[in-house]
């Protein structure tokens, strides 16, 4: 059975009760019902969390390229400049909305929405903690794939509905960089999948450790490769520098969103960042071990509950400073580059990867490289006596 | 309560469907067609065929209209008076004769094709209870390399092919 906040919350005393008071006030639909309300409130939750993570990445983004600018940043909106995404919020809903003369209305107006669409369509099997998953599909890589494409889908559309040059170029320069940089990138998760024997997140979470040595990205060096191979890819899927093609100012003013003003840009700028975040919660959770708290602290209560989804962010949001630095530090790729790092150094380097998780699974009875190397210690301490 | 996946899923695929075929604008039929397919992955969860939505989703919504959309717009642009640049807005009567007597004997052999696949289901119709939910992965993954290993091994050759055509296809030609 798939598993999710309600099957969780499900083994408490309080929530049977509740279940019970429905079921009286209700009648047949009672149980329904209560499932219906605890994932809209747990949608709401972190649908809301997670656009104000993103709303903040626009602040940490201003923030740290400051930083290594050597500049000061916002700093006057609220305590540190902290409230400035809220003043630009505000500013986004002033704006007016601007629709180009001979654009496709239609399109044009369904593209933005389209993106949100498909990122929150991913935040429904982040694995934000053992219990505190909307719902962990037996197939949520997959959906999580495919639902993100959405994403591809709205960039084109928003670049063609346009009807503008730089729009245009830019939406295709996504749509094609999306679709090929998700081959190595499904590719490397797949050889994690390979390890897990699991295509759902709690159990690819589930089959690695609180500490590093029993994370995947140290179990073997073809998913060390592969950690890589698939930050690199998901830099590529999500347009951030060095492959901000799609949006690269210097030549296409601001690619796919040109036109686009207002809400409707803010909505495209969101959909960026929240998708920043998916990405690295899923590196995280396939590669740095997910919500696993080292040494299972708090045990399985509510406070270990709330140390997973702590020690998910952390290791979340730590990725999330590394895409950022990169942005300001990597100069642009021009696009025959961009496709020769795809096509002949990434994706092989995935197939590459993929075997090789394979054949260590079946030669080496998917062992990690610590455990082998314990053995090999604990062998020579006992075995040098005879 | 229990059908409400069902109809939203319904009404997306049916609502989706019925707008392809009635805009004139090849660009919206796209559109609509994402909608449709979204529908198709609902009704796929209703049935309790979780992969078989999975796979929808990554495959259709994710590729084939993606690259649907890449070939229209590659391929129209405005051509005459008629239409204008997001595809047909004026569309010139198609029929004569011929082509509506060949339209009519299509129809007849597709509809007595559809007849001879449905048949068995349509004699043997009940409301039938659908069975509990069970995981299908691990079931379609040991399917794919056990019994169906040969018609798994014939497409993804089909498939290899595909991509060294398309390859060849795309190489540029040196010193032409």
């Amino acid at each position: 059975m798939n598993n999710t906040i309600v099957s969780y919350l499900s083994q408490f005393e309080s929530y049977k009760g509740l279940l019970e008071s429905f079921s009286s006030m209700f009648g047949e639909a009672g149980p329904g019902l209560l499932t219906f309300l605890v994932f809209l409130i747990g949608c709401i939750l972190v649908v809301t969390v997670l656009a104000t993570i993103g709303g903040l990445g626009t602040y940490a983004e201003r923030k740290i390229s400051a930083d290594m600018q050597a500049r000061m940043g916002p700093n006057r909106v609220g305590p540190y400049g902290l409230l400035q995404f809220l003043a630009d919020g505000v500013k986004m809903f002033l704006k007016e909305d601007l629709i180009p003369n001979k654009a496709d209305k239609f399109i044009f107006g369904l593209a933005p929405l389209l993106a949100l669409v498909g990122v929150f369509g991913t935040l429904a099997v982040l694995p934000f903690s053992s219990g505190f998953t909307l719902a962990n599909l037996n197939v949520g890589v997959f959906y999580l794939i495919g639902i993100g494409s959405l994403v591809g889908v709205a960039i084109f559309l928003g670049g063609y509905a346009s009807n503008s040059k730089w729009s245009m170029l830019g939406g295709m320069r996504g749509a094609s960089q999306i679709i090929s940089y998700e081959i190595p990138v499904v590719l490397s998760l797949m050889a994690i999948v390979l390890m897990s024997g699991s295509l759902n997140f709690g159990g690819l979470v589930g089959a690695q450790g609180g500490l590093p040595q029993e994370w995947f990205i140290f179990h073997n060096p073809f998913t060390f490769i592969g950690f890589f191979v698939f930050f690199i890819g998901a830099l590529a899927e999500t347009n951030r520098a060095p492959f901000d093609l799609p949006e690269a100012e210097s030549e296409l003013v601001s690619g796919y969103h040109t036109e686009y003003s207002g809400m409707r840009f803010a909505f495209f700028a969101l959909a960026e960042y929240i998708e920043v975040f998916v990405v690295c919660g899923v590196g995280a959770a396939a590669f740095l071990g997910g919500y696993n708290v080292p040494l299972n602290l708090g045990g399985e209560g509510i406070l270990g509950q709330v140390l997973q989804i702590l020690v998910f962010f952390g290791k979340t949001l730590a990725l999330y400073y590394l895409v950022i630095m990169i942005r300001w530090t990597y100069p642009r790729l021009r696009v025959d580059q961009l496709m020769t790092l795809c096509w002949k150094y990434l994706t092989p380097m995935a197939i590459f990867n993929l075997i090789g998780c394979a054949l260590w699974i079946y030669l080496l009875d998917g062992k990690s490289v610590w455990d082998m190397l314990a053995a090999f210690v604990g062998s020579m301490g006992t075995g040098g006596g005879h | 309560m229990d059908n409400v996946i069902f109809i939203i899923s319904a009404l997306l695929t049916v609502t989706g469907a019925l707008c392809v075929l009635l805009t004139k604008n090849v660009m919206h039929a796209c559109v609509y067609l994402l909608t449709c397919l979204l529908g198709v992955a609902g009704l796929y969860v209703t049935l309790g065929a979780d992969f078989v939505a999975a796979t929808q989703l990554a495959v259709y919504v994710g590729g084939v209209v993606i690259l649907m959309v890449f070939a229209v717009m590659l391929t129209g642009g405005p051509t005459s008076q008629s239409s204008n640049k997001f595809g047909i807005v004026k569309v010139p009567m198609m029929g004569n004769a011929k082509t509506y007597i060949i339209g009519i004997i299509s129809a007849v052999i597709f509809a007595l094709m559809a007849y001879k696949v449905l048949s068995r289901i349509i004699i043997s119709i009940q409301a039938g209870e659908l069975p509990a939910f069970t995981e299908t992965v691990e079931k379609i993954g040991f399917m794919l390399v056990t019994d169906h290993v040969l018609a798994f091994e014939i497409s993804s050759v089909l498939l290899l092919g595909a991509l060294v055509g398309a390859a060849i296809i795309a190489r540029p030609r040196r010193g032409v």
